[in-house]
């Protein structure tokens, strides 16, 4: 059963604006998928979240969680979401526990019915219990305001941008708690701006100027990269981007880590041209006739960032 | 729980989570009731006074007695002529000028009228006409004292006014109540209002708006909540002007109290628009801060209405502060009940209905 589609969804704030989000097509979400949506700021995403969680009506077009409108039956769909916005939002002048028994008893649902959902997370905030939700850590609020999300039961959950601004070992434990979740048969919608979690989901989204470039598995998304991928590095690494980004067969050049990724126009042929073994030698060569030292010149394979960053170009 | 009940013990336990708000709900009645009376009076005392006093008779030295002992005035200048005494006034050393003209004692033994002159600085106007009108009134003592002593034919024409509800004029009697009014307006307005814009300012707005809680429940709690801090405050204010100041409710607790309640109404129902239509705190602030100040200085608090333009007249009776003024200076000076002030209370109860029905119409749900 699909828990939620989206059907050609559109919401402009301005006249004069592009609209923020404007899908041109049918999505769905199928039940207990992870799915993270990518995309550069402003792609429309805490917009289409927003439209989701019922908060603001589209212009046109629909969309359906757990088969209810989100225009007409925003009601019910209230009780069986939830809603993690990207923005601290819980009250900081109540205690932990005070938010949790809060938002519990606005479901009509108190800690200890749904306390197996989120154990695992809430153990970590057990000795702050009496602490202020305010002065609680980056990482901590996030897993207080996950807490105060899920202990109604909800059976699509909203996060967005979750990780923003947490540390690594907590944005690694938030996944790890997401996929507990997942196993549990919920729903997840999540967007994110770091590659290495969109990698973690059962299918991605790219977004950008509010519509989905391509929504696929992480794999197939990397599998259907098609473009030819060089990683560059040499001793002046600022010169070198300037340099090949001046080359004529290089589409793109980007700070990858600390090599530059290069991605080469499709009827580049290099090899065949100048009488190189390969387009790495011969890329390897024009560097070194302009003058850097220590070139180093490798094939590699494209990851979910080169897809997104490939994206972005067109 | 019935949401009410959850979101009114969230309301209390954010209430209390920071100590300067309960800090603010004791001292802010305190400090209004308790320090803005002593400061801000009408009552004019200090005038300086020069007496030109040309008749040198044991009459005239009398009504000089009689003057510096009132209290009001000091004497500190006796110059000869007129010119010199207006010479001091145009410096600004001299409020009011008396002048005594020669043979008064002589004008008064014979049965005659005799006139003195009062000249008075109105630069600061009203210490000029207040203090102008205490020594006319000590005059006209002074003159009745005479006539009856020397048992005089013709007794003069002796106007006796009686200052009826507030019979020594006391201006803090005047301004106690306003005060009362303005400490219900802040406590009761602008709380709900700040907590309601706070929440959106914040984003925990965005996970109530999400959840299943009823808009209506929401605003009601907060409403009904910091009315309630309202009526306290109010109490405190009360207690204050009884004790401190004297104030007698004249037996009609339940009419202030029932006009208090419709008057918070009225606040909650214009905090809950002004929160409709402001993002930021700093916004509701600013547009809260605009429309008090109109509803205090044109609604007959501080100065009368009926010296108002009379244009501005008409305002008032668009302002519902007037009328919860005017119940409130009625019942505590006059003892009014219901059926007197019935025009007052209606039209601030249509006042409180109409905002309410507004702040529903101009809340929008959802964008």
């Amino acid at each position: 059963m699909d828990s939620i589609v989206i059907d050609s969804l559109r919401k402009s704030f301005h006249e004069d604006l592009p609209p923020a989000v404007d899908m041109r097509s049918v999505i769905t979400i199928p039940k207990g998928e992870l799915f993270g949506i990518i995309g550069p700021d402003g792609a429309g995403k805490t917009t289409l979240f927003r439209m989701l969680a019922t908060l603001i009506r589209p212009d046109s077009g629909t969309a359906s969680v757990e088969g209810l409108d989100i225009v007409r039956d925003y009601r019910k769909i209230r009780t069986m979401i939830g809603y993690m916005p990207g923005k601290f939002s819980l009250y900081s002048d109540l205690s932990v526990r005070e938010n949790l028994e809060f938002f519990a008893s606005v479901f009509g649902k108190d800690i200890e019915a749904n306390y197996s959902l989120i154990e695992n997370i809430y153990c970590r905030l057990r000795p702050f219990e009496k602490r202020k939700a305010g002065r609680l850590s980056g990482g901590m609020k996030q897993k207080l305001a996950l807490c105060c999300s899920l202990i109604h039961s909800p059976s699509v959950l909203f996060l967005d941008e979750p990780t923003t601004g947490v540390d690594p070992s907590s944005r690694r434990e938030l996944w790890e708690n997401l996929g507990e979740l997942r196993t549990s048969g919920m729903t997840i919608v999540v967007s994110t701006a770091y590659m290495d979690e969109a990698g973690r989901c059962d299918r991605v989204a790219m977004m950008k100027s509010g519509r989905f470039l391509a929504v696929d598995s992480p794999a197939d998304i990397i599998s259907g990269f098609g473009a030819r991928l060089l990683a560059v590095r040499s001793d002046e690494m600022f010169r070198l981007l300037h340099d090949l980004r001046s080359l004529p067969f290089v589409r793109k050049c980007y700070t990858f880590g600390d090599m530059h990724h290069v991605i080469l126009n499709d009827d580049a042929d290099l090899s065949a041209q100048a009488g190189y073994g390969s387009d790495a030698a011969a890329i390897a060569s024009i560097l070194e006739n302009r003058g850097h030292s220590g070139v180093v010149v490798k094939d590699v394979e494209a990851s979910l960032e080169d897809c997104y960053m490939n994206l972005e170009e067109k | 729980m019935s949401p009410f009940r959850y979101l009114f013990v969230k309301e209390f336990k954010q209430f209390v989570s920071n100590p300067f708000m309960p800090f603010v709900l004791i001292v802010l009645p305190l400090l209004l009731m308790l320090l803005v009376p002593l400061l801000a009076t009408m009552e004019v005392r200090n005038v300086r006074l020069a007496v030109v006093d040309r008749d040198h008779s044991s009459m005239s030295a009398r009504l000089t007695d009689m003057i510096s002992g009132s209290g009001y005035f000091i004497l500190d200048s006796y110059p000869s002529t007129y010119a010199e005494a207006m010479d001091g006034l145009s410096h600004g050393n001299v409020d009011i000028i008396f002048e005594i003209p020669e043979g008064l004692e002589r004008a008064v033994g014979r049965g005659e009228t005799a006139e003195v002159f009062i000249a008075a600085n109105a630069v600061n106007s009203t210490k000029g006409s207040i203090g102008g009108g205490y020594l006319a009134s000590i005059v006209s003592d002074f003159s009745a004292e005479v006539s009856s002593s020397s048992g005089a034919q013709s007794v003069p024409l002796v106007i006796s006014p009686q200052y009826r509800y507030n019979p020594h004029l006391e201006y803090r009697l005047f301004m106690v109540p306003a005060l009362m009014l303005v400490s219900i307006i802040l406590i009761g307005g602008f709380f709900a209002t700040l907590s309601i814009v706070s929440e959106k300012e914040t984003g925990s707005i965005e996970q109530i708006n999400v959840s299943p809680v009823r808009r209506r429940d929401f605003i009601l709690s907060k409403v009904v909540f910091y009315g309630l801090l309202g009526i306290f405050a109010f109490t405190l204010s009360f207690l204050i002007a009884h004790f401190v100041y004297g104030l007698a409710s004249n037996g009609g607790l339940l009419e202030i109290y029932v006009g208090a309640v419709i008057f918070l109404a009225f606040m909650a129902g214009f905090g809950l628009m002004v929160s409709n239509y402001s993002e930021t705190m700093l916004q509701s602030v600013f547009i809260m801060l605009f429309f008090v100040l109109i509803f205090m200085l044109m609604s007959g608090i501080f100065t009368p209405v009926s010296s108002m333009e009379t244009w501005s007249q008409y305002v008032t009776y668009l302002l519902p502060t007037r009328y919860f003024a005017n119940i409130l200076r009625s019942v505590c000076l006059k003892g009014s009940n219901f059926s007197d002030l019935a025009f007052d209370f209606i039209m601030l109860s249509v006042f409180a209905v109409v905002i309410n029905i507004f702040a529903v119409l101009t809340y929008r749900k959802r964008s």
